[in-house]
């Protein structure tokens, strides 16, 4: 063993809130240009009025990022979520009874932070987690090639294969090629991917241009490429059903009256308790597992404390509801473009929230000129980082028991949803903990008259096979140790089995002897002379 | 990381693991020792008899020298013996030698002569002249060593069976048994060559079986 070098002499101090704001600028005004027309894309999809979605997103950055303390998650209305609150509108009286089960939803979700519920989070393996952000990468690209060609009635941001238009993932693909396709959309995005991927390694090291972000690029592009388009080849522009809508208010007082207030008098109603609640457990879900799945994407790889995060998540559901906004929850999609372009700190999430906000209100018809194209490019080439063939190959490289969770999660997710498939990928890797679990518990040895079966770990009920099948291996007229002593727990189930063993053996001429737990607990359970078992 | 922060880390990890087992671990301790065996074995490190035996701290009373000899004027071992029989009262006493013992091979070979450990391996050979036509009959170096390991356990047995206190044990009734075995390297197993006890005829104690084979 050699003495391991420290090399924390090299990590540089960092001196308060804004001390990384040149790299988390660029990558916040990348993600505020993202978000938007995901946050559009998610309110349509369910069934709430388009502002209410930018209300989510604003209040996704600013209020979740002020409060959580994971540097790189960011947080919006979340695809989902969708199906949920598409539900509940329609079932609540109003929309505004909808609000008031957003806001008892985030009350909730602080409920579950107070009772430390986010270390649920840690029980989902790594291979899940990649898994997941593999299949969310597969599905961004899969969801915006129509995107990109100016296919759009998939509603930006839906993830779920079964898509609201009747269709799949799959059949949108096939379709996509019987329909017309948007020559000029289309060129705007294959120009864009290939400057993004050739961005990506051409990108100066030094100098100012190290931190332009290709995204960036990509919709100023977008925008310069459709007005020419505009001036000299009108068959190839883009038009307005293709581009970003952002809903333009009159003046700034028209916008403010956009907000709306729950209404509390369906306090009363049981089902605003029942949507508050499912709302807050399946977002709570969501952005426990986004924000690890962040966390992984992390290149310092920070560790994010998570019931601080439901307490952020919490508050902002409970804002987002109090200003007439769809619930919030972290984000993959936004968040991996927030890692992508470099961000180092929540400043960067804050800011896009604040920038949604000041573009809305000031300069909607600016957004309203990006084409939906540019932006597609912008999230396959996310897509891609998060579901690399080397990705897939490190995976296999690990074996069978990280490689198995890790394929079933990438199916599961992309043949249902999120929150089904990640249930399938841990069930797969829980079900590989038991195997290896019940491997080696039970150590038999004999001798010409004496027969020990030794438990080496703990019992519980999935190794009575195993118990059971050492105790039927004893051969009669012998002396039998049933060693417990290397275990602290052994559970009834394993003790009846001992009980049956011992009174049987008066009929086989056998003795038995049990060495009981160290701490002397299972000693009354069983009914065998006991030997000790510690010396003294 | 250096040995002994790891040393003291494994030990620090070590309690913690035992007071998670069983809290009064270390309070039982503290009182008292109630070992069951005696044990007089190897030094060699491969050898470590509470860790093949799955004895827990307070199961066994050992000694260990090099090629596990016992010899009345070893001062430390007689009082080892003295303890173990006159105030420990134990009943049980193991003499255990091993496959490939460095010691023996020395002694087979002749050297060192000289310093403290030529000087103590002269115990070892006394034992290969004693048993010499036996031992070279072997066929190969390892077969040798092994038979020597062999023999050397049974008269290191015999040597125990000479001392004072075990004499007064029997000379009291006790039912003090001594065994002699070896410990296989190569397959981790106890292997037993002899047994005595009160009513053993030491004189007429032969040559153990071979089990190092």
């Amino acid at each position: 063993m050699s003495e391991q070098n420290s090399s924390s002499d090299r990590v540089v101090a960092s001196s308060g809130f804004f001390a990384s704001w040149r790299s988390d600028l660029p990558a916040s005004i990348v993600v505020a240009l993202v978000a938007l027309p995901l946050c559009l894309g998610v309110a349509l999809a369910s069934g709430a009025p388009l502002f209410a979605g930018l209300i989510a997103g604003i209040v996704g950055g600013i209020v979740v990022g002020a409060v959580s303390r994971s540097p790189l998650s960011v947080s919006g209305p979340a695809a989902g979520l969708t199906a949920i609150v598409f539900a509940a509108i329609e079932k609540l009286p109003s929309y505004d009874a909808f609000l008031l089960a957003v806001c008892l939803a985030g009350a909730i979700q602080i409920g579950f932070s107070l009772t430390k519920g986010g270390v649920l989070a840690e029980f989902v393996p790594s291979s899940v987690i990649t898994g997941m952000l593999a299949a969310i990468g597969l599905i961004l690209i899969l969801k915006q090639l129509p995107h990109a060609v100016g296919y759009d009635r998939d509603p930006e941001g839906d993830f779920s294969f079964w898509q609201p238009d009747g269709g799949n993932t799959l059949s949108a693909l096939v379709n996509l090629l019987r329909n017309d396709i948007l020559w000029g959309a289309a060129l705007i995005a294959v120009i864009s991917l290939a400057f993004l991927f050739w961005w990506d390694k051409a990108r100066p090291k030094e100098g100012p241009l190290r931190l332009l972000p290709g995204p960036l690029v990509v919709v100023a592009f977008g925008i310069g490429a459709n007005s020419l388009f505009h001036a000299v080849a009108p068959a190839l522009e883009v038009t307005k059903s293709h581009l970003v809508n952002v809903p333009v208010s009159a003046s700034p007082m028209a916008f403010f009256a956009l907000f709306r207030l729950p209404d509390f008098t369906a306090v009363s109603n049981s089902t605003v308790w029942t949507v508050a609640l499912t709302l807050a457990i399946v977002a709570s879900l969501e952005s426990l597992l986004s924000v690890k799945a962040v966390d992984e994407l992390d290149p310092k790889r920070r560790l994010t404390d998570k019931n601080r995060e439901l307490l952020a998540q919490g508050t902002g559901n409970l804002v987002s509801g109090l200003l007439g906004g769809i619930p919030v929850t972290s984000v993959i999609v936004r968040s991996s473009a927030n890692v992508e372009t470099g961000a180092d700190s929540r400043l960067s999430t804050i800011m896009h929230g604040a920038w949604m906000l000041l573009s809305i209100a000031f300069i909607p018809f600016v957004l309203n000129l990006i084409p939906l194209s540019a932006l597609a490019a912008v999230l396959i080439a996310t897509g891609y980082k998060l579901a690399k063939p080397k990705l897939f190959i490190e995976r296999w490289g690990q074996g069978m028991t990280q490689f198995i969770p890790f394929v079933v999660t990438v199916v599961a997710i992309l043949l249902s949803d999120l929150l089904i498939g990640i249930m399938i990928g841990l069930l797969v890797g829980l079900s590989f903990v038991i195997w290896r679990s019940l491997a080696d518990v039970i150590t038999y040895v004999e001798t010409a008259e004496s027969v020990m079966v030794r438990a080496r770990r703990n019992l519980y009920f999935i190794h009575k096979p195993q118990l059971q099948a050492a105790l039927a291996r004893v051969p009669d007229n012998h002396t039998v140790l049933i060693d417990l002593s290397g275990t602290n727990y052994v559970d009834l189930d394993n003790i009846d089995i001992i009980n049956a063993f011992v009174k049987s053996a008066p009929y086989r001429n056998l003795r038995v002897v049990v060495k009981g737990d160290a701490r002397g607990k299972l000693a009354p359970l069983i009914f065998a002379p006991l030997t000790r078992a510690r010396a003294t | 990381m250096h040995e002994v922060t790891q040393l003291m880390l494994h030990n620090r990890a070590w309690a913690a693991e035992q007071l998670v087992e069983d809290p009064d671990f270390f309070s039982r301790h503290v009182a008292d020792q109630k070992p069951v065996f005696l044990w007089i074995g190897c030094s060699d490190s491969r050898v470590a008899p509470d860790q093949f035996t799955q004895a827990l701290p307070g199961g066994l009373f050992i000694h260990r020298n090099i090629a596990n000899l016992v010899q009345p004027e070893d001062g430390n071992l007689m009082a080892v013996i003295d303890f173990a029989i006159g105030v420990l009262m134990i009943d049980r006493i193991v003499v255990c030698g091993h496959y490939g013992c460095g010691g023996i091979k020395a002694a087979l070979a002749g050297t060192p002569t000289t310093g403290p450990l030529g000087e103590w391996l002269g115990h070892a050979r006394d034992v290969y002249r004693d048993h010499e036509d036996e031992v070279n009959a072997q066929p190969d170096e390892d077969s040798r060593t092994n038979r020597l390991v062999e023999c050397n356990v049974r008269d290191q047995l015999l040597h125990v069976a000479g001392t004072a206190p075990v004499k007064a044990a029997w000379a009291a009734g006790r039912d003090l048994q001594l065994h002699g075995w070896v410990y296989d390297i190569r397959d981790g197993l106890l292997k037993s060559l002899l047994d005595i006890d009160r009513n053993t005829v030491l004189a007429g104690v032969g040559a153990p079986q071979r089990v190092l084979v």
